[in-house]
């Protein structure tokens, strides 16, 4: 069972009552605290226990110029991110480039990452897309 | 690499050009404990519970979107239907409540809170009664609230006595809120058939068995599906239909994983995914688009109601294999106002009151978002009204209507929302009445199809 704080203020006002003169702040609080102990304890939601993996997927793409490899990986370099898989492909003057990387390790939140790469996507004039990767898992694999 | 480039492509596409979006992530919160016979009391309980679920919903919301890169577009809320709580209540104190829902959702962030409802489908309380007569005033006192009464069940009938009210509710919300076009009425949805589920607004409220609290997702992307067709050429319907089908299984997935992360963020349970097509005022974003891609030269030729139901039957059936939990309306959506492609049909003449309700017979809604001339009487709305319903009751569907009689307007001048609701061309209703069939009031009883058991 939980309490709501309807609950609560009703077994406040009860432990006031029992401890008429005694009742002093302090007291009353310990002895609230003491008889909902080990009651509210919520059990906790469950919608599936998907195990979500620690990777992301970064896309990256626009017309090529010498460079722009070197900016991504520096970046995530420094970010102490585990590049897993690469892959890149160049069509006509555009390239796109994929990587798969691990930021279990990283000393950033993806929040960060994405910021970073959006700083070397107005530099290099490129798009750059840093997705988890369970949306991929998710939409391609069953 | 684990994936196919060509796969993280396609969800790259999908997500930054084609406008897949989630549409809407919609808490259900439970008011069902807040009712009290003092109205201060009562709207502090509302007040408090509704801040208590809901104060983080869009910071949460905002941290999936970004850690996943998908969009969410729009963060709701939706009560139990007002009526139940508050059934004691008179049609002030039922005013107030709405305003305290309106105040509720303007500090915790949200465009809209839906669930100023009542279920009428079998006869009214008092109380529900008293909703109804409320609707204009608490339409027009509030900017984030939304209104929807069931009047219609293929258990229950047609409670024309209901339908009759809700067509005076309606004129009454256009006049109310005429300085802004009558968009009060933009947020008053009459239903048959009602799921208890819906994530979209404005006809989503949280349904008297659904738990204290839920997550709700509703997703979208016309978008994808319009490029999905178009890239398909020439194949036969059968192979459009899975082709169709096959996109609708992927955003599904994503609108799965997006829709538990949220749930699990606020530490509530998740509920359900509805995959509707819900078109945007943006371009592209549209099913009159998809419908055109498929083959017919514009909305309202012979053969939009067959290419309708087509689109309907494999969002639905890749829905059910994606998601372990389908629910809402789930089909797709044919707003007037919301969607560039039906302007233009109706525009063009193209497109009749007539041919957009033998649409809504296949697809998962009604008439919506369609502005008629403020001069309609109340009989011929209650007539579209219990059309709908039949269809409803008997198809055994859920339908709705909402329509906008634009306060002092007539055919070829517009109402213009902006942004979501978009804007709407009025059109031609036809001048027959319906004021003896829906003046003799009474239920429509309930078709053979309710005697199942």
């Amino acid at each position: 069972m939980k309490f709501t704080e309807e609950d609560l203020r009703r077994i406040t006002m009860i432990a006031i009552n029992e401890l008429g003169e005694k009742a002093s702040p302090e007291l009353v609080k310990k002895v609230v605290a003491k008889t909902v102990e080990g009651y509210g304890i919520e059990r906790p939601v469950s919608n599936g226990n998907d195990k979500s993996s620690g990777r992301v997927i970064l896309t990256a793409y626009g017309l090529n110029k010498p460079g722009i490899i070197a900016s991504l990986t520096k970046a995530l370099g420094e970010a102490q991110c585990d590049i897993q898989d690469l892959s890149q492909k160049i069509m006509s003057d555009f390239f796109t480039v994929i990587m798969v990387i691990d930021i279990s390790g990283s000393n950033k939140e993806l929040r960060e990452l994405q910021d970073v790469m959006n700083r070397i996507s107005d530099e290099m004039k490129i798009k750059i897309f840093m997705q988890h990767e369970d949306v991929f898992r998710f939409m391609h694999r069953i | 690499m684990p994936y196919e480039f060509d796969e993280i492509l396609e969800t790259i596409r999908m997500t930054e050009v084609e406008h897949f979006d989630i549409r809407t992530v919609t808490l259900g919160i439970s008011l069902r404990d807040c009712s009290d016979r003092n109205v201060n009391t009562a709207k502090q309980r509302v007040y408090d519970k509704i801040l208590k679920y809901g104060r983080n919903h869009v910071k949460y919301a905002k941290e999936i979107e970004a850690r996943y890169g998908i969009s969410i577009a729009n963060k709701r809320v939706s009560i139990t239907p007002v009526s139940i709580p508050f059934d004691g209540f008179g049609v002030d104190e039922l005013i107030q409540i709405g305003e305290t829902l309106d105040k509720a959702a303007d500090e915790i962030g949200i465009d809209y809170i839906a669930g100023y409802s009542a279920l009428v489908q079998k006869g009214m309380t008092v109380g529900e009664a008293n909703l109804i007569k409320s609707i204009p005033y608490a339409l027009a006192n509030t900017k984030h609230l939304c209104s929807s009464v069931n009047i219609g069940s293929t258990k229950a009938g047609i409670n024309m006595d209901a339908v009759n009210l809700m067509a005076e509710a309606i004129k009454l919300t256009a006049e109310a809120t005429k300085e802004r076009d009558s968009i009060g009425c933009a947020k008053l949805v009459v239903f048959a058939n009602a799921v208890e589920d819906n994530p979209f607004v404005a006809g989503a409220f949280h349904g008297v068995s659904e738990p204290e609290v839920v997550l709700n997702v509703g997703i979208s992307g016309p978008g994808v599906v319009l490029d999905a067709i178009r890239e398909a050429g020439s194949v036969d319907l059968q192979q459009l239909s899975e082709v169709i089908k096959k996109t609708i299984f992927k955003i599904t997935r994503a609108g799965e994983l997006i829709g538990k992360k949220v749930a699990d963020k606020h530490g509530v349970p998740y509920g359900i995914v509805d995959i509707s097509l819900a078109p945007t005022p943006a371009e592209g974003d549209s099913i009159a688009d998809i419908l055109k891609a498929m083959g017919v030269e514009d909305v309202g030729a012979p053969g939009t109601t067959a290419a309708l139901a087509m689109l309907n039957d494999p969002v639905k059936k890749a829905g059910l294999m994606a998601s372990a939990s389908v629910g809402g309306m789930s089909g797709a959506f044919i707003p007037v106002s919301e969607d560039m492609g039906m302007i233009r049909a109706v525009e063009a003449g193209n497109l009749s009151l007539e041919k957009l309700e033998a649409m809504t017979a296949v697809c998962s809604v009604g008439l919506d978002m369609i502005a008629i001339p403020g001069d309609t009487p109340a009989s011929t709305i209650a007539g579209i009204i219990a059309d709908e319903a039949a269809i409803g009751i008997i198809n055994d569907k859920t339908t709705a209507v909402r329509v906008i009689p634009a306060y002092g307007k007539k055919v070829g001048e517009y109402v213009d929302y902006g942004g979501l609701l978009g804007k709407a061309p009025i059109m031609n209703v036809r001048n027959i009445s319906s004021s003896n069939f829906v003046g003799r009031g009474g239920k429509i009883p309930a078709p053979m199809r309710s005697l199942t058991n």
